[in-house]
């Protein structure tokens, strides 16, 4: 018993330690696209991406294209598709009932970056 | 207790370890490009599972290791109370251990940015940071219970382990926001239930026992029964108690040495019903050696009893089986069925080192003269070696027709269930009475 914890607590370090050795060397920060970070989206353009096939969304003044993590989210589609090409900051932070998304949603949102938000002060 | 080689747990230690770090990125992205390993969904519900079942087990094991004098009775007594207590908390370091690797893992197919800021999200996000903060106290805590680090000094051990209400209240904190995201007012219930229970039973250790759980006693007599052996005789409040019951003792004695202050386990040699409880104490530790000078006259406090080891009231076959400062409640109960009267159909063995150290043998052997049906065989080491399933078939022939009930060192304990397992005393008859609560 003594034994099996003291191996418990060794496994766990040695598994963080993996965990964080392993972001590290692959790369803390999703890819960016330099041209990505300079362009526009007018609201127009945005609304275009309206669908479960095409999702795009305005978090924060930043346009992400969701279109391929639809059908990983979490949740059923259903509940991320109806904000396919509109402003979803709200939805974003509140998840519809006062929760925000994790910090591990919010590291993955660069790796869908489209552009800016036209006409958005942020 | 069983010790371990340090050499030997910290060379497998660094194996796993080296063999983790290896490991585990390949596994990782062998899962990340597993077809359909998208949405994680099954190391996702292992983490809350882990995580929910973790901190759930850990408030159980608090509210299981309040001590109130006869609440451990319908558990088997109270050292089978802290036994389970030990399982849950350990059970629940594991699944704690557990519950943040799964958590993050679960997000291996969104990459390992998603990965590490699950597990180390930016400083903002309390919730994650104080669930951090409850496994490193829990750490602090369960390292001397397990003696990660050598054998730890019982009252250091004590205070340590008062960190589980704060390991159990951070716990809660992280919890509290994390689980209320859950679409049912169950979690809420559940975590508001369970930690109501565990801050009641932590106000009762701390607070109210200190009042309502010990009562007043004097030191009136200190009896030399042996080197390094005493038998103390305390004045107060009438004790109902049965034979076996151990007591927690708090003495007062301002002379001292050590413990003063402190409470440590004693078993009750005194039968029910005496006028005055007497405690047989035996130089293990600093608490229990200065206990050998006490000043007779002194203050002490009293709480119990507790412990659930000798049938209360059963005259069945049996056979007892008392090493050293472990004939204790045997003596106890043959002191009761001395003032019984009655018949009994009861062997008891006296093992000692040599006749020196048999210190209750020469009231036993009056004893025994008196009470039908108890019958006692001395066993001394010195001269015989370990008890022999020889010794055991000559002096009690119809073993397997007797319910078995050991108390001492470890070694006697180990060597008495192997000697009556082979004797064909089935498991469910054979009892014993561990006091290493380590």
């Amino acid at each position: 018993m003594k034994r099996f914890m003291f191996f418990c607590v060794s496994a766990f370090w040695g598994a963080v330690l993996s965990i964080w050795a392993f972001a590290v060397l692959a790369g803390n920060e999703a890819p960016s696209d330099a041209a990505a970070a300079d362009r526009m989206v007018t609201p127009d353009e945005l609304a275009g991406h309206a669908s479960a096939d095409d999702c795009w969304m305005a978090i924060d003044g930043v346009v992400y294209d969701f279109t391929h993590y639809v059908p990983l989210h979490p949740t059923p589609p259903v509940v991320m598709t109806p904000w396919c090409g509109k402003e979803a900051s709200e939805a974003y932070h509140t998840k519809g009932y006062g929760r925000p998304h994790s910090p591990a949603a919010d590291a993955m949102l660069p790796g869908f970056r489209v552009g800016n938000l036209a006409g958005d002060a942020r | 207790m069983s010790s371990i080689s340090e050499d030997r747990v910290l060379s497998a230690s660094a194996i796993t370890v080296v063999a983790l770090v290896v490991l585990v990125p390949p596994a990782w992205a062998l899962w990340s490009a597993w077809p359909g390993s998208g949405s994680n969904a099954a190391w996702r519900i292992a983490g809350q599972v882990s995580g929910v079942a973790g901190l759930s087990w850990l408030l159980l094991a608090l509210v299981l290791s309040v001590r109130v004098p006869g609440w451990d009775m319908p558990f088997g007594g109270l050292l089978r109370l802290w036994r389970i207590h030990h399982w849950l908390g350990a059970a629940s370091f594991v699944a704690l251990l557990l519950h943040p690797l799964l958590a993050s893992l679960a997000r291996a197919a969104d990459g390992p940015a998603a990965v590490l800021a699950t597990l180390t999200p930016p400083p903002g996000y309390w919730p994650v940071w104080v669930g951090w903060a409850a496994l490193l106290v829990m750490m602090a805590f369960m390292a001397p219970t397990f003696s990660f680090f050598g054998r730890p000094e019982y009252q250091r051990w004590k205070w340590l382990h008062r960190l589980s209400g704060l390991a159990a209240a951070l716990g809660l904190l992280h919890a509290w926001p994390l689980t209320a995201a859950l679409p049912t007012p169950a979690a809420f219930w559940w975590w508001a239930g369970l930690g109501a229970l565990a801050t009641a039973a932590m106000g009762w250790r701390i607070a109210l026992s200190r009042w309502l759980g010990r009562r007043a006693y004097v030191i009136t007599e200190v009896t030399p029964l042996a080197p390094r052996v005493v038998e103390l005789t305390l004045a107060g409040p009438p004790l109902e108690h049965h034979p076996g019951q151990f007591v927690y003792l708090t003495p007062f004695d301002s002379l001292l040495d050590a413990g003063r202050g402190e409470e440590h386990p004693y078993t009750l040699s005194s039968a029910p019903g005496e006028p005055h409880l007497r405690i047989a104490i035996k130089d293990l530790g600093d608490a229990s050696r200065a206990l050998l000078d006490v000043t007779p006259g002194s203050r002490a406090a009293v709480e119990g009893p507790y412990g659930r080891f000798l049938p209360t009231a059963s005259r069945d076959p049996a056979l007892w089986i008392g090493g050293g400062i472990g004939m204790t409640p045997f003596v106890s109960a043959a002191r009761a069925l001395d003032a019984a009267g009655g018949a009994v159909d009861t062997h008891l063995i006296y093992c000692a080192n040599d006749p020196s150290r048999a210190y209750f043998l020469a009231e036993l052997e009056a004893i025994v003269r008196r009470v039908d049906g108890l019958v006692l065989h001395a066993h001394f080491f010195a001269e015989e070696g370990p008890l022999t399933a020889a010794f055991l078939a000559h002096r009690v022939p119809d073993l397997d027709q007797r319910r078995v009930l050991v108390c001492g060192p470890q070694p006697l304990i180990d060597l008495s269930r192997a000697l009556a397992r082979d004797a064909g005393v089935p498991t469910s008859r054979f009892l014993s009475e561990e006091f290493d609560l380590l």
